[in-house]
């Protein structure tokens, strides 16, 4: 495993029954990066982190978070030790106060920060001797965050941070990530529906799709690799078997082709000009855009 | 503080079987004042006249032989029955639950700690079976303190072995329902299905010539309350059983995917 990545993953296979949740993910998160993992529901995002976590095995293939074999048990101990968690749900134990919480989760680590502690209780306004049970969601997300952020840690796993929060709950979440991000030296590994949160804070991405990686990169990088090649034919658009590299997908629609190419346009539109269109533009994307088309099912 | 935690989880099982088995020890001992009034009635009837040939029979036989005495009835009523009973239901109560049934959503977050499933788990089954013991022993604490009341005393040597043997055969279902645990995301069916597995076994202990091997009469020390000593083997039998249990819950909770 390179030195340079927090979290790699190679051919990682998970098979649940007759389902292969995993179908060998290729994964290279880079220390020091917000990556965000992206994918549609049941694409594999869970599954992918509870086995970097070790809450699950792996069928097959092979993953090192922070240079450790997630697979090994006595490393996943270590691995945890060195990362934090917020999982989907924001599960915490209900019967608990929140400083009991607090307590607990503090004395599993030897590099628990007092000094975010109290920082982050204050910001987010968290009733320090309220059962957890009573809390909102809203509060629910804001202590599990608190939880990861405060460990001293090296790695951030953040299962959909932001779901189900509203927009002032997940502006808020979304900061104090990046504000934490900007003091301490460590990578934050993120899955999210939520295309606005990865714009707004990751500088790398991956998406998958069928346990699959179908994107990875930074997202600058990708940034200015994808464009969506729009052509406009005199009569109706021909059927073109693009030979141009990175072609992702092609749609014709009356006159008109649209083809999303991930390394660049020139190469593409050089090709299509062979068969005569009236008009040819190169337009930037999305992320959206990215997205959509990574993991849209075929025609 | 997973101590913390696994007795946060399962404080009010635990405190509620100790209340209970306080005032069914309490009661047991007042009971005895209206037995001793038909003791001359019970002492008069003549256990030849009896058909005891079957089990009930000779359950009724037993029953009129042990009430004799204030051990006797100690023995027959409060460890024979009622405690037994407690003791089986709570000590399922207390090792259903685990990972996943209580800490419900948050089983991910405990999962997420720098901990081994192998500690999680023995955490919980070493607060679990501390909690059993401790009601396998002091509610009979009841006993030897409230007796000299109603004229009677009642050793501790008896509280501490009856307690013992309540205890390692208790451990068994406890064990069972941690290893049912496992399986089902609820803390309910662990606990019935260790219920009907007690009953089941309560039940083949009927048949003749099981019976004297059986758990129920190991877990109720009826062979030191006869005076033969301490069922060890029987005793023995049941801590390797119920260690197995553990075990087995222990290797499947570790292979478990979540």
């Amino acid at each position: 495993m390179s030195d340079g990545l927090a979290i790699e993953t190679a051919d990682l296979r998970k098979r649940f029954d007759t389902t292969d949740a995993l179908r060998g993910l290729n994964l290279r998160v880079p220390r020091g990066s917000i990556f965000a993992f992206l994918g549609r529901n049941g694409a594999g995002k869970t599954t992918t982190i509870k086995l970097l976590l070790g809450m699950a095995r792996a069928t097959s293939g092979q993953a090192h978070v922070l240079g450790l074999p997630a697979g090994d048990a006595a490393a996943s101990v270590s691995i945890r030790r060195r990362t934090g968690f917020v999982d989907e749900s924001k599960g915490l134990y209900d019967y608990m106060t929140v400083d009991a919480m607090i307590r607990f989760t503090a004395a599993f680590y030897p590099g628990w920060r007092p000094d975010h502690e109290k920082r982050y209780l204050q910001a987010f306004g968290l009733p320090r001797h309220q059962r957890i049970k009573t809390l909102s969601l809203g509060m629910r997300a804001k202590l599990a965050l608190l939880l990861a952020l405060c460990r001293g840690v090296e790695l951030l796993v953040l299962d959909e941070p932001t779901v189900g929060l509203d927009p002032a709950a997940s502006e808020e979440v979304l900061q104090a990530i990046v504000t934490h991000v900007s003091t301490e030296s460590l990578t934050v590994f993120f899955s999210s529906h939520h295309l606005a949160d990865v714009d707004q804070i990751a500088d790398h991405i991956a998406i998958i799709d069928a346990g699959q990686t179908v994107v990875s990169g930074a997202l600058d990088d990708l940034r200015g690799r994808y464009r969506r090649v729009q052509l406009v034919f005199a009569g109706e658009a021909p059927e073109i078997a693009f030979r141009a590299p990175g072609v992702v997908r092609v749609r014709r629609q009356g006159r008109v082709m649209t083809a999303l190419s991930s390394a660049g346009s020139h190469a593409l539109i050089e090709e299509a000009m062979r068969f005569g269109p009236v008009s040819a533009d190169a337009l930037p994307v999305t992320l959206k855009e990215i997205f959509l088309e990574s993991v849209a099912q075929e025609d | 503080m997973l101590w913390q935690k696994a007795w946060l989880e399962t404080r009010g099982r635990f405190l509620g079987g100790l209340v209970l088995g306080a005032i069914v020890a309490f009661g047991a001992i007042y009971d005895f004042r209206a037995v001793e009034r038909l003791l001359p009635v019970v002492r008069n009837i003549d256990p030849s006249a009896l058909d005891t040939s079957g089990p009930v029979g000779a359950a009724i036989r037993q029953s009129l032989e042990a009430q004799q005495s204030f051990r006797g009835f100690v023995w027959w009523q409060w460890y024979r029955q009622n405690l037994t009973y407690l003791v089986v239901i709570f000590g399922a109560l207390l090792g259903a639950g685990g990972l996943l049934a209580k800490s419900g959503s948050a089983a991910l977050f405990t999962l997420s700690l720098p901990v081994s499933r192998t500690r999680l788990i023995g955490t919980r089954a070493l607060v679990g079976l501390a909690q059993l013991l401790a009601l396998a022993i002091v509610p009979s604490l009841v006993l030897p303190l409230l007796a000299p009341s109603i004229g009677e005393s009642y050793s501790i040597v008896d509280v501490l072995a009856h307690g013992a043997c309540m205890f390692i055969v208790g451990a068994v279902f406890f064990s069972l329902a941690a290893l049912l645990s496992n399986e089902y995301t609820d803390a309910w069916r662990p606990v019935l299905i260790a219920c009907v597995v007690a009953a089941a076994i309560g039940m083949l202990e009927y048949i003749p010539g099981i019976g004297q091997y059986g758990m129920f009469r190991v877990m109720n020390g009826e062979s030191y309350y006869r005076q033969v000593g301490l069922p060890w083997v029987g005793l023995l039998v049941n801590a390797g059983i119920a260690a197995a249990l553990l075990r087995t819950a222990a290797v499947n909770l570790a292979h478990r995917d979540f």
